[in-house]
């Protein structure tokens, strides 16, 4: 969790040091890409946590 | 893959919707925008020769202001004439199968107002049934549009994600998903211009950045095998 803050915080600092209008939207847009991927990321632990708890599966 | 966008708009220099738009695509060879009202600034239409460039293109895209939930007239203008039988439908009128067609529109309102009870009374999926119509008698594949709505009123943030959303509504192959947008931000990070970013540490970071982007793909795959496994 503190590598993926620390990233982020470079990608602000990167993200505010550029010279370039297009590299700033593709720093954004690399920064929302992370926190996208992970969200899918609690989703699908969370979807995979839910059917390891449900009766339907305790047989297999 | 190859991309051709006509633009249509009766003064393209004043628009600051459409030189954003312009502005924002990358020099890439594979990439084509083509102004109608600055090509043919007396209206006559070289049918041949638009014809001709079609057939270079594996994308094609409309790009203009929605006025009267339709195009400029030099747009319309184009389609009468360009889109001929025997070329675009009718007897051996295929030549425009299995390409991808989109629309780029430049919208005054509110998104909220494209809805019944809304303020327009219909959604952009119904107002532009012309155009899918179209792209269905060619044979082509219809694309979900990029809708840009009253532009002027973007902030600085949503610029920078509107001028991303169209990179990659040109060049991003069909259908986009996670895993394709990952690839494109992967090979932009490798190939952007060091220049403008400061000398110390960037290469590393830029690095950095990149390894945790195939990390966690490699973990969303692994957790939805798992899923999968038990998805009996």
């Amino acid at each position: 969790m503190e590598d993926k803050q620390w990233l982020m915080n470079q990608l602000e600092k990167l993200f505010e040091e550029s010279r370039d209008y297009k590299q700033k939207a593709l720093l954004q847009a690399t920064k929302e890409l992370l926190q996208e991927q992970e969200k899918r990321r609690e989703q699908l632990q969370g979807e995979l946590d839910g059917t390891l708890w449900s009766p339907g599966n305790w047989n297999k | 893959m190859k991309t051709l966008i006509i633009l249509s708009h009766p003064t393209v220099d004043e628009s600051s919707s459409q030189q954003f738009l312009m502005h924002s695509l990358p020099e890439d060879e594979n990439i084509t925008v083509h102004v109608l009202e600055q090509t043919y600034p007396d209206g006559v239409i070289d049918v041949e020769k638009e014809q001709a460039l079609l057939l270079e293109y594996d994308r094609v895209l409309f790009q203009f202001p929605f006025y009267w939930y339709s195009s400029p007239p030099l747009l319309k203008k184009w389609q009468d004439e360009v889109l001929t039988d025997h070329f675009a439908f009718g007897y051996r009128g295929n030549k425009l199968n299995g390409k991808e067609f989109g629309l780029v529109l430049v919208i005054g309102l509110p998104e909220k107002e494209y809805q019944t009870g809304g303020q327009e009374g219909f959604s952009i999926s119904e107002l532009t049934k012309p155009y899918q119509a179209m792209a269905r008698k060619t044979g082509m594949t219809y694309l979900k549009p990029l809708t840009i709505f009253q532009f002027p009123y973007l902030t600085e943030k949503e610029k920078m994600s509107l001028l991303v959303d169209y990179q990659q509504y040109v060049s991003l192959k069909h259908p986009v998903s996670l895993k394709r947008k990952e690839a494109w931000i992967l090979d932009q990070l490798k190939n952007t211009s060091r220049e403008t970013l400061p000398t110390e540490g960037t290469l590393f970071i830029l690095e950095a950045v990149s390894e945790a982007i195939e990390d966690n793909r490699m973990e969303l795959d692994e957790l939805s095998l798992h899923i999968d496994n038990y998805d009996v």
